[in-house]
């Protein structure tokens, strides 16, 4: 079919979207697997709908944090500390407080609600507070508010996480 | 240090974990089978819907060749409320396939699950809630009706109680312990299967919809 060849092209040129979206919600790799596999059907499903008028990476997002949102699956023992295996850590000798910086953040970002998760893997994608409106249903100035909630959120996490380690 | 201050990093740090899929895997990912909510309750209702249909099969048959009465009535009607239930079915199963959309803002997608959830867990409890009365007090009117004498059913009667006042107190006491049962049986079967993901998304939108 014509159109799942045009689909498996702009999908495996716009994987790392899918990608992102499944480290951030999900700490286990067969999680994130099953995510990806989620994410990968209900986008052909709703590729029929697509008429291109948004970018596909936006329309992609768009379903990505979709599916991941009310992605149903059965609570496990989960860690309490989000996941950090996506980087390999460096050898303890070479200390890097920049790295240690994001590292703590990264794991801050991970403890966020899965809304707040959504508007700052828009917001680190530069999209704008309208874009993000837009995908998430809100208004530009609720996502101003949210945003700015984050950000302190997310300092202050990382300062305690810092704090730990 | 500030969230902007290490944007680039944390992009980066997002997308290493990335094997890369190659256009053939994706291929072969589509021929899988999702496992969203929708498509949850999509299969239970296939399952209704094949259930319905093989009960208006069997009460039909039932209904037609019976040896008693009773039983002629009681599956008759059985089977023809069935094809109701089928086709309340039918509806909830377009509807959610119509409803059922990725691509709407977050919000709106939410919202609509919800509401596809909701409706559907309403329509199940009224559907066991309406099967009460057929299985329980229909059965005992047409049975207490029945022309013709059935012998099984009569020394087994003759064997526990001595009075009919018995007989009545006793159908009487099973079918209000039955009754209240099945209805407090399905509302935590409900709750158990869709309770705590419905509190989930009703939280989602509770959060977005704080300014």
């Amino acid at each position: 079919m014509a159109s799942e060849k045009e689909f498996i092209s702009l999908l495996n040129q716009h994987q790392k979207i899918v990608y992102k979206v499944c480290n951030l919600y999900m700490d286990r790799h067969s999680e994130r697997e099953d995510l990806f596999q989620e994410i990968t059907l209900q986008a052909w499903k709703a590729y029929g709908n697509f008429r291109g008028d948004a970018k596909f990476s936006t329309w992609l997002y768009r379903v990505a944090l979709n599916t991941a949102i009310t992605f149903f699956r059965k609570e496990k023992n989960r860690p309490a500390i989000y996941s950090t295996d996506i980087v390999p850590d460096q050898p303890e000798d070479i200390f890097d407080p920049i790295e240690e910086q994001v590292k703590a953040m990264y794991a801050a970002i991970g403890d966020l609600s899965n809304i707040d998760k959504a508007i700052v893997m828009l917001y680190l994608e530069d999209y704008s507070y309208n874009e993000i409106g837009d995908m998430m249903g809100i208004t530009a100035n609720n996502v101003a508010v949210k945003m700015n909630r984050i950000k302190v959120k997310l300092k202050e996490e990382t300062q305690k996480h810092l704090a730990t380690t | 240090m500030e969230l902007d201050e290490l944007k680039y990093q944390l992009k980066n740090k997002l997308s290493t974990d990335h094997a890369g899929r190659s256009p053939e895997d994706i291929a072969i990912l589509l021929t899988h089978k999702t496992s969203s909510i929708i498509e949850k309750l999509k299969k239970s209702l296939w399952i209704e819907i094949i259930s319905c249909i093989i009960v208006v099969i069997a009460f039909g048959y039932i209904g037609m060749a019976g040896n008693y009465q009773s039983l002629r009535v009681y599956f008759s009607v059985f089977a023809l409320l069935s094809v109701a239930f089928l086709l309340l079915f039918i509806y909830l199963l377009r509807r959610i396939s119509s409803l059922s959309n990725t691509t709407l803002p977050v919000k709106g997608n939410l919202q609509i699950i919800v509401n596809i959830i909701e409706e559907f867990a309403k329509r199940y409890f009224q559907f066991t809630m309406a099967l009460i009365p057929v299985c329980f007090i229909f059965a005992f009117l047409v049975g207490y009706n029945e022309p013709k004498s059935i012998p099984q059913l009569d020394r087994f009667a003759q064997r526990l109680f001595s009075h009919t006042w018995q007989v009545i107190v006793f159908i009487a006491m099973y079918m209000a312990f039955l009754s209240v049962g099945i209805y407090y049986f399905t509302r935590w079967y409900l709750k158990k299967l869709y309770g705590k993901y419905l509190v989930r998304l009703k939280e989602c939108i509770a959060e977005l919809t704080e300014e």
